[in-house]
């Protein structure tokens, strides 16, 4: 233990993991944001044309709109990333707030695997690594199809190789 | 009867005690108590007798049929519940997936000899409400079961019960025992807290409905309004004390704290008992909690974080109530088998740095100000003065808060054991056996990332599901974490002038 702050000294720090999703994945949340987003102005059209809400509500969602489609999802983009060690699994989620989560091999109870009807479309998939916390499901969403299918099969057999009910 | 053979008998379908045949019944009958009023007063208007003795035959005869169709077998390694007449249901549970038995007495059951045994698996069948209840085994059978399941949970013996049963938990010389002087945090616990506020709240609605503030008012009084008024107050304050130190009184009398045969128990209860028994193999740390409330009148109490016991199941973690200072760190230090003074329960920790504590600062008086901005903008604005009071006050106590939880920020590594302590409302103490750790998430927000700070939380299986430490240095968190569990945090660690031994 050493003294707080001594961040500047040795500058201890964790790296990204080594690997981003697939670029397919932009365009994934990029479409999904604009559904919500237009999804979004078209109740607030509705509200001024039958409630009389001020009209100047509907330029101030517009332009949280913009950023909500423009700037979010390749902010994700940049932050998604994962990276499978002998020992581990690394991942790194969010934009504005990141969560990077590590978990040891001996400690993996499920691997999932999934493809929402979104997803597919885009030909991507989702892992989800479980392990025996309430709160500590690692994710990594927008996943090439077929990296996403050789992941679960080296995380299966990496966790199959460690003894233990992993708690 | 010696406990041994009680087991051994339990590998054939067998139903509960006999003994329930009286409990049913009377269950049954509270339950239909509102039918029963209602058959009653419709009787007696019709004058029909064989109608009136219809009400009670039938919660009665559900009673039996209850205890004739409920039966339960241990075999295979299995322990398995069968029961229902029309759609009959079978729950089944394997022995190695046992983590906490609780023996639940009801005061029938109590005049009866009989107690209710859950056995908690932690799996996420239980939340739908399938706990595996045997409800009604003789106090003594219960206990050798209790033994025995726990004792076979660690090690799945090929054999099954052999080996010698303890005696039972509450003949044991207990480690902590209920102390009445305990009742007077009694109106300063979160429970008592919660009823003091659910009390005010209901009484004054129903005083709203009736009017009585204007009756107040009124000169019917004998005395001057205000004093009236005072007096009703503190007969208030006087009811709600009374009435929470009740509650703990139901909740914890005749609490025990015990350790027997390799897991701990905790009895309390007053009407109701309840004994709660946590597997040592299961306990991955405990956690003394502090709050505010209970800081300021010198208590504290003490949480088990138990694996395969999650939130909703919380009132199976209590290993102490509310008590005295040193009774819960004391606790603590034995179950933790903490000897000297410098272990996880008394450690040294610590302290997050001054931009973890301007953090503090920053998010608690932000809101604040903000308020009393606004405030002094509608005083400007032609507002009564007195609008800034309360702002005024709320602000100095979020500065108190956040000097409170800047001062409780800390951690510490000790004896392989993860201490973290946040929270001023809140604030615990908690300390979680490395062994326990199941991965780690760091968090941090833009505003985090610039102030150099993250969010470590290490993940578990039991309690919470993580214990977390709020807004650390980086490197240190980085450092921590890699000291609790060697080689797996480092793998992803840059050092950027150094080398590697240095962490």
């Amino acid at each position: 233990m050493s003294e707080p702050g001594s961040n500047a000294i040795t500058g201890i720090s964790l790296r990204d993991p080594a690997h981003r999703v697939s670029p397919r994945a932009r365009v994934m949340w990029i479409l999904g944001a604009a559904v919500e987003g237009i999804v979004a102005l078209v109740v607030l059209l509705v509200a001024v044309l039958v409630w009389e809400v001020p009209a100047w509500t509907l330029a101030l969602l517009l332009a949280v709109v913009v950023v909500w489609v423009a700037v979010v999802p390749q902010w994700r983009y940049l932050v998604h990333r994962w990276e499978t060690s002998e020992t581990a699994v690394y991942t790194q989620t969010g934009w504005w707030a990141r969560e990077r989560r590590i978990a040891p091999m001996s400690r993996i109870q499920t691997v999932d695997y999934a493809e929402g009807p979104v997803a597919r479309v885009f030909g991507l998939a989702s892992v989800t690594v479980t392990t025996a916390s309430a709160a500590g499901a690692l994710s990594i969403d927008g996943l090439d199809r077929e990296v996403a299918r050789r992941l679960v099969d080296d995380l299966t057999r990496q966790a199959d190789a460690v003894e233990g009910d992993a708690t | 009867m010696s406990p041994v053979s009680v087991v051994a008998a339990a590998h054939d379908w067998q139903r509960l005690d006999r003994r329930m045949l009286l409990v049913h019944p009377i269950r049954e009958l509270v339950r239909f108590l509102p039918a029963l009023v209602a058959i009653a007063v419709a009787g007696t208007a019709s004058g029909g007798a064989p109608w009136q003795a219809l009400g009670v035959v039938v919660p009665v005869a559900l009673g039996v049929l209850r205890y004739l169709t409920t039966r339960y077998r241990i075999a295979a390694g299995r322990i398995e519940l069968r029961r229902g007449l029309l759609s009959r249901r079978v729950t089944s549970t394997p022995l190695d997936r046992v983590r906490t038995v609780d023996l639940t007495s009801s005061v029938v059951q109590r005049v009866l000899g009989l107690t209710t045994l859950r056995i908690g698996t932690g799996l996420a069948a239980n939340d739908e409400g399938d706990a595996l209840d045997l409800d009604g085994l003789p106090v003594d059978r219960a206990r050798a079961l209790r033994a025995d399941l726990l004792h076979a949970a660690p090690v799945a013996s090929e054999d099954g019960w052999a080996g010698d049963v303890p005696a039972a938990p509450h003949d044991a010389v207990p480690l902590v025992a209920f102390d009445p002087r305990w009742l007077r945090f009694a109106p300063f616990t979160g429970t008592g807290l919660i009823v003091v506020a659910a009390v005010v709240g209901g009484a004054s609605q129903l005083l709203e409905s009736f009017d009585v503030w204007d009756d107040v008012r009124s000169d019917d009084l004998p005395v001057p309004s205000g004093l009236g008024i005072a007096l009703g107050v503190v007969a208030g304050v006087v009811v709600l004390v009374a009435l929470s130190v009740l509650g703990y009184l139901v909740t914890n009398g005749g609490f025990r704290l015990t350790r027997e045969a390799g897991a701990w128990h905790v009895r309390r209860g007053l009407l109701t008992t309840r004994e709660t028994s946590i597997d040592e193999e299961r306990l991955a740390g405990v956690a003394i909690g502090e709050p505010l409330a209970l800081r300021l009148t010198g208590g504290r109490h003490l949480q088990a974080i138990v694996t395969g016991v999650n939130r909703s199941q919380s009132g199976s973690s209590t290993l102490v109530p509310p008590s005295d200072a040193d009774v819960a760190p004391a606790a603590a230090r034995a179950i933790l088998g903490q000897r000297g003074p410098d272990g996880p329960v008394d450690a040294p920790l610590t302290g997050h740095g001054p931009a973890a504590t301007r953090r503090r600062w920053t998010r608690a008086l932000l809101p604040a100000v903000v308020l009393l901005l606004l405030a002094v903008a509608a005083v400007a604005t032609g507002a009564p003065w007195w609008l800034l009071v309360p702002c005024v006050v709320i602000l100095a106590a979020s500065a108190a808060l956040a000097a409170d939880r800047a001062a409780g920020l800390g951690h510490a590594l000790v004896d392989g054991h993860l201490v973290a302590r946040s929270g001023s409302l809140a604030r615990r103490r908690e300390m979680l056996d490395v062994d326990h750790v199941i991965g780690w998430t760091l968090r941090d927000t833009w505003f985090q990332r610039r102030a150099g700070l993250i969010a470590l939380a290490a993940t578990t299986a039991g309690g919470r599901g993580s214990v977390g430490l709020l807004d650390v240095p980086e490197a240190d968190a980085v450092r921590l974490a890699d000291e609790a569990l060697p080689g797996l945090v480092s793998q992803f660690a840059t050092v950027p002038r150094h080398g590697l031994n240095t962490l």
